[in-house]
C-alpha cells in the first residue's frame, strides 16, 4: 500500500507478502524456489482458505524536524490518497508483464483538520 | 502332418506376438511427433467444438509450454536442467544431451504425463525445442504448444486413479458421466469415472507437496494438499470442478490465478481508512490508519507452492 500526496509524492510505503515458504532439498533454514529444488515449507504466510486476514498499516502523516530546540512534526499534506493494491507475482516484479497480476485496487481519499488547537 | 501342425503353430504364435509388440499400450513414442499421435485429441472438436474450444484457451493446452505471452513453464524446465539436473552429482546430467524421460518427469509428471510413454529421444527432441525457443511464435514454440493435457489425458490416461479397484484404463474409451457408446472411430465406447467430478482427479496433478516417487523429489502445485488439510477442516464442501469449471461458467478453459474472474472470486478485499490527528502535550503528530481484511474464498490457500 502506498500513501501519497495530491501531486503524487509517495510519503509512505507499505508491503505484506502471502506466500508458503517451501525448504530448500526438504534441509536447513533456505527457502528453495524453483520446483526442483522445493520439498517441504518452511513458513507459510500464504491467504487460507475460508479464513480472514487482517493487516494494520499506521501510516505516519509527518516529517519530525527540530526547531529551537523542540520537536516538531510538520505535517506532509492535509489531503492525501492512499492506494491499497493486491498483486500476484508467480515470478518477477510488478513491472514482469505477462507474470505480474494485480488483482484488486482500492483508493481511498483523506484529510486531516487544518487548523484548531 | 506333425510338421505342418507345428508350423501352423508357430505362425499363430508369430502373429500373436506381432500384435502385441504393435498394441498402442506398449508401444514407446521416438519423436514428439508421434506422442503427439498417440494423444491425439484433434478429433474430439469434430463433435465437442465448444469444449475443445474452451480447453483451448487454458493452460492445460499449453503445458510444457506456459501462458501464451511469456512461456514461463519452458523456462523453468531449462532452468531446471542448467540450476538442477547439471549441479546433482547423481543425476548423470552433465550438458543438455544428457537429459533423459525420467529428468524431464520432474515436471511431466504433471505438465506431460504421456512422456512416460516415450523414449529418451523424445525427452531429447523437447530439450532442444526448450533451449532454442526465443519468441512465443517461433517453430520452437510452436512445437512445445503441440504437447498438452488435453482431453486424452484427463478423459483416459487419468480417469481412473484406484486400478486395483477400478481396472486400467481402456484405450478405446472415453471416461465422462456416462456408459455407453461413443460415435468415433477410436473410441467407440463411453464409461463412466467414478473421479470424473471429484477432486481427487485434479489432485493427481495438483498436488500435495514433495513428489516421493522421484529420486530427487520435487514440488510444484500443493493446491490437494491445501484443500485436504486446510479447505476441508474450515468445513468447506465444494469439489474443485464446482468452482473452476461450473461456478466460474469456464468449462474446460479451467482457469486460476491468472485469470481476473476467477482472482476476483477467490478473494474479497476490504479497506478501511481514517486520518487522524494525535496530541501529546504540545506535539501533534498527524497520521492515518488503513485496516485491509482480505477474505480467501478459494478452496486452497492463495497462493499455493
Amino acid at each position: 500500500m502506498t500513501a501519497k500526496t495530491n501531486d503524487g509524492k509517495v510519503f509512505y510505503q507499505g508491503e505484506k507478502i502471502y506466500m508458503p515458504i517451501p525448504q530448500q532439498m526438504g534441509r536447513g533454514d533456505k527457502m528453495g524456489r524453483g520446483p526442483y529444488e522445493k520439498s517441504g515449507l518452511l513458513r507459510d504466510t500464504s491467504l487460507p482458505p475460508l479464513r480472514t486476514v487482517v493487516e494494520k498499516f499506521n501510516i505516519p502523516v509527518y516529517n519530525e524536524v527540530t526547531k529551537d530546540g523542540k520537536l516538531s512534526r510538520d505535517i506532509i499534506a492535509n489531503d492525501f490518497t492512499i492506494d491499497v493494491e493486491l498483486w500476484y507475482l508467480p515470478y518477477g516484479k510488478k513491472n514482469d508483464e505477462g507474470n505480474a497480476q494485480m488483482w484488486q485496487k482500492v483508493t481511498k481519499k483523506l484529510s486531516i483538520a487544518k487548523g484548531g488547537k | 502332418m506333425k510338421f505342418v501342425r507345428i508350423l501352423f503353430i508357430l505362425v499363430l504364435v508369430g502373429f500373436a506376438l506381432t500384435a502385441f509388440a504393435a498394441a498402442p499400450a506398449d508401444k514407446k513414442a521416438k519423436t514428439i511427433d508421434e506422442l503427439v499421435k498417440m494423444y491425439d485429441s484433434s478429433s474430439c472438436k469434430d463433435c465437442h467444438a465448444e469444449i475443445y474450444g474452451e480447453w483451448n484457451k487454458s493452460l492445460h493446452a499449453r503445458s510444457i509450454f506456459g501462458p501464451a505471452e511469456v512461456g514461463r513453464t519452458a523456462a523453468t524446465f531449462k532452468t531446471t536442467i542448467e540450476v538442477g539436473l547439471k549441479d546433482w552429482p547423481g543425476s548423470g546430467v552433465k550438458k543438455p544431451e544428457d537429459v533423459g524421460v525420467k529428468h524431464l518427469m520432474l515436471c511431466a509428471k504433471c505438465h506431460l504425463p504421456q512422456l512416460a510413454e516415450a523414449e529418451d529421444s523424445v525427452a531429447q527432441e523437447i530439450v532442444k525445442n526448450i533451449y532454442a525457443f526465443k519468441e512465443t511464435d517461433d517453430q520452437a514454440a510452436m512445437t512445445l504448444q503441440k504437447l498438452n493435457i488435453n482431453c486424452r489425458v484427463c478423459h483416459q490416461r487419468n480417469a481412473i486413479v484406484h486400478k486395483w479397484t477400478d481396472g486400467n484404463p481402456a484405450k478405446d474409451a472415453v471416461y465422462g458421466s456416462k456408459d455407453g457408446e461413443h460415435p468415433a472411430p477410436d473410441f467407440p465406447k463411453m464409461k463412466t469415472s467414478k473421479v470424473m467430478n471429484e477432486s481427487i482427479l485434479c489432485g493427481q496433478c495438483h498436488g500435495q507437496g514433495p513428489n516421493f516417487e522421484f529420486e530427487n523429489p520435487t514440488q510444484c502445485a500443493t493446491l490437494y494438499g491445501s484443500y485436504n488439510f486446510a479447505y476441508i477442516p474450515e468445513g468447506g464442501t465444494e469439489t474443485c470442478q464446482e468452482c473452476h469449471m461450473k461456478k466460474s461458467k469456464l468449462g474446460h478453459n479451467m482457469q486460476s490465478y491468472r485469470s481476473k474472474e476467477m482472482a476476483k472470486a477467490a478473494v474479497e478485499m476490504r479497506v478501511d481508512a481514517q486520518a487522524y490527528q494525535w496530541r501529546d502535550v504540545a506535539t501533534t503528530t498527524p497520521a492515518a490508519s488503513v485496516q485491509v481484511e482480505l477474505r480467501n474464498n478459494a478452496g486452497h490457500a492463495i497462493p499455493d507452492g
